[in-house]
């Protein structure tokens, strides 16, 4: 960063501040900052699949096939019983080793399978992951936890729909998959808003785990290079400056939270535009 | 309903490919200086690294390094992330019933207890401190067994924490392998020293893999006798950790010994 | 019978976790007695028509609520260790401050403090006026309106929604042990099931009976909740 700034630049700051922005812009920090995108990437993309399974959910919930029902309240009846932060270390690892136990049936020997103490029982059955992979694991767990919250909330917005609109509609000559997906479903969102804009606050927060599952994301690198060093070779001989990343770390979720409440704010007066139902 | 289905059995489908391994990907733990840690650029360097390298490049493989945390290190190996670790891992019996162990590349050495100058450390008699150590690891397993009874054993994520930790007051000593405090207790000028001979716990340093994997296994032990035959292990000991011990200088000291004690037994017969 | 139901790995799982639910269980109880008389005024605060009260009580609830459990853990260990030397230590309170029985409490109070506030918050704004203005009219100081008609009306009307934070609460108390150091053999539900893990590599076991607990746990939690509840409500039925 030094070696790109300007003369007349460098002689606005002292010696000490020319350290700290040195420290702050070397390759370790900018990967630090640059790892943000992991925490995005998760969040959006576990919030798509949320919304999938929160989908499915609803449904199974309002099916008129009590088998079905079951299952969906089941779903979102355990995943509320239970922490997240164990679905967040449990499905990867569980997905995992289901899909080993497949590949294993096929490609080892029974008495592999058998006799084997480790897991899996034999090498061609071993299936490697990276980085990536648990990137994309982690957000299907984040999806199947918050899909069951996703499910209450499109369960109850379905009810509130008014049953005067959907009548009329019926009036109007719709049939009933026009009137469905016409008008249920599009009302529905505006009920299931506010809801759906808690879930996402959740789901950011969670994306904090990420580091649990080995994905280098904000917190992995925060607490990194918060950690003190005292071994030059590694770098800037620091004592430990935990608490000055993590509260980095802690005013980044709040302004993530802030720009969120704005964002939905906004979506929040548009989908409800022309209706007093909602209105407070 | 089919819009949101279709991301979802893709995502599914990219994750139920088995990726087949032909890289040969090592983790290490990227926090255990001078073993291995990350540099200013944010990369993982450090003796292992190095030493990882070199031998990679002696059994002719293409290597890769990765940072794994130090208490998931062993279980990821057996799930099947990489092939190796090179963590400054000990070789001890209670891990070899997990993984396999290559021969050494560094030699078994004492672990050392470290304090605050000015700490009374009665070291033949540890009673009612609080002892910081990495967690997971064969020191920690040892304070556990000598000294859990009288002690309180505080246990981190990281080496580092320790450290933090004795700085900060929280912990009266901590306990490390070899190596681990050197540089540390040399930057305190003189706030942090050493107490006590240390104790040898655990055995030499070698890389851990999964137990089917001899192949593996049998390509680093030839690398690893070349490059400790023709000097490069030392070279890098003495890079990384300034000192010993080093494998040919063993020979050497063993010598010393063999001469002293013979001497010995000539002025006995003498006499 | 007996012997082969007690040595099945499901009940030796359970006899091995039920210790660690204990600490489940200590950092809860700890937290949900004090946790909610600090929410109550936290929530009263923002409530405040005054704006050197309401405004700290606005921005920490604000804070603690938009930023995950999981940092505020992280962050408030290392203010203490860092403020150690200066303060813990010369007061000669160090032993528990640092410790994790006593740090992990303190931010799972902060934190859910915030969380309950706004809950409170929300049915403090919902309490009917006309209840509050014919207390008033009848003569009643404003002491005797706050016990009389907010109190209970706000206990009411927040009821279901504070029973889920405290569901809620006894799930973040995994939390602890990810980020504290751990103190000999003092491990919690996901601590253990994690180090169990790490032995057998069998996930369905260990982190089965784990959820078990925590499931039954939040069960207890709805029941005893439901209880009051009705206390709450018997003068409406």
């Amino acid at each position: 960063m030094l070696e790109i700034m300007p003369d007349w630049l460098l002689s606005w700051f002292s010696d000490d501040s020319l350290e700290m922005i040195d420290y702050l812009t070397n390759g370790k920090h900018l990967t630090w900052y640059a790892s943000v995108r992991y925490t995005l990437f998760a969040a959006v993309l576990s919030a798509l699949f949320a919304i999938g399974f929160g989908l499915i959910g609803a449904a199974l919930k309002q099916s008129g096939f009590f088998l079905f029902r079951w299952i969906g309240n089941f779903y979102t009846a355990i995943v509320r019983g239970i922490p997240d932060i164990l679905f967040i270390l449990f499905f990867p690892l569980a997905i995992e080793q289901g899909v080993e136990y497949f590949i294993a049936r096929s490609k080892c020997t029974a008495e592999q399978i058998a006799t084997s103490v480790n897991w899996p029982p034999c090498e061609a059955a071993q299936w490697f992951l990276t980085t990536n992979d648990y990137l994309l694991m982690a957000c299907l767990s984040l999806g199947l936890v918050y899909g069951a919250f996703v499910a209450n909330v499109i369960y109850g917005a379905l009810q509130a729909v008014p049953k005067g609109q959907l009548e009329a509609a019926s009036a109007y000559g719709f049939n009933q998959k026009q009137i469905f997906w016409k008008f249920k479903i599009r009302q529905m969102w505006a009920y299931a808003l506010p809801g759906l804009s808690n879930i996402w606050m959740l789901l950011i927060k969670a994306t904090a785990f990420l580091s649990l599952l080995q994905v280098t994301d904000i917190v992995y690198w925060a607490g990194l290079l918060g950690t003190a060093n005292y071994f030059p070779s590694a770098g800037m001989v620091h004592p430990n400056w935990n608490f000055q990343y993590y509260f980095v770390l802690f005013v980044f979720y709040i302004l993530l939270t802030m720009v969120s409440e704005k964002f939905f704010n906004m979506l929040q007066a548009k989908a409800s535009r022309g209706m007093s139902v909602v209105e407070r | 309903m089919k819009k949101i289905i279709l991301p979802v059995a893709l995502a599914l489908s990219v994750l139920t490919t088995p990726v087949m391994a032909d890289k040969i990907r090592i983790a290490t733990e990227g926090a255990y200086a001078p073993w291995n840690f990350l540099d200013d650029d944010g990369k993982l360097a450090g003796f292992e690294i190095d030493l990882g390298n070199a031998l990679c490049a002696e059994a002719k493989l293409d290597c890769e390094f990765k940072a794994n945390e130090w208490d998931s290190i062993i279980p990821n190996l057996i799930a099947g992330n990489y092939n190796a670790i090179m963590a400054g891992m000990s070789i001890t019996a209670e891990r070899q019933k997990k993984i396999l162990f290559s021969n050494e590349y560094y030699p078994v050495n004492k672990s050392k207890l470290a304090t605050e100058s000015g700490t009374k450390v009665d070291v033949d008699n540890i009673k009612g401190m609080k002892i910081g150590v990495q967690g997971a690891t064969v020191q920690a397993d040892w304070l556990e067994k000598n000294l859990g009874a009288d002690n309180t054993i505080k246990s981190y994520e990281k080496s580092d924490q320790t450290v933090a930790a004795l700085y900060g007051g929280e912990v009266d000593i901590v306990l490390a392998g070899d190596g681990a405090y050197d540089e540390v207790i040399a930057a305190s000028k003189g706030k942090l020293v050493f107490v006590g001979p240390g104790y040898d716990i655990g055995g030499g340093i070698g890389i851990g893999m999964l137990k089917t994997n001899t192949e593996l296994a049998g390509k680093f032990n030839a690398a690893i006798a070349t490059l400790k035959a023709n000097g490069t292990v030392d070279t890098l000991i003495k890079k990384y950790f300034k000192k010993g011990p080093f494998y040919s200088v063993t020979m050497d000291s063993l010598k010393d010994k063999i001469s002293a004690l013979s001497a010995r037994v000539d002025a006995l017969e003498k006499k | 019978m007996i012997d082969a139901i007690m040595n099945s790995a499901i009940i030796q799982e359970i006899i091995l976790l039920a210790k660690p639910a204990l600490f489940n269980a200590y950092f809860a109880l700890a937290s949900i007695p004090i946790g909610f008389p600090f929410a109550i005024f936290l929530a009263l605060g923002k409530f405040s028509t005054n704006k050197w009260i309401s405004l700290p009580a606005r921005a920490f609830i604000y804070a603690f609520r938009g930023s995950p459990l999981f940092i505020q853990f992280f962050m408030f260990y290392a203010l203490m260790l860092s403020l150690n030397k200066v303060l813990w230590k010369p007061w000669g309170i160090d032993e528990w401050v640092l410790h994790p029985l006593f740090i992990g409490p303190f931010v799972l109070i902060l934190n859910t403090g915030a969380y309950a506030a706004e809950i409170f918050y929300g049915a403090l704004r919902t309490i009917p006026k006309g209840e509050v203005e014919a207390a008033k009219a009848m003569g009643m100081s404003k002491s005797q309106v706050f016990k009389t008609v907010t109190w209970p009306n706000m206990l009411r009307l927040s009821w279901p929604a504070y029973t889920n934070e405290m569901v809620f609460l006894f799930h973040s108390t995994s939390l602890v042990y990810f980020t504290l150091p751990v103190i000999n053999e003092q491990k919690d539900l996901m601590n253990k099931a994690g180090e169990l893990f790490e032995k057998d590599y069998n996930i369905y076991l260990h982190f089965g009976v784990a959820g078990l607990y925590f499931l039954i746990a939040s069960l207890i939690i709805f029941y005893l909740s439901e209880l009051m509840r009705r206390r709450l409500n018997r003068h409406l039925a």
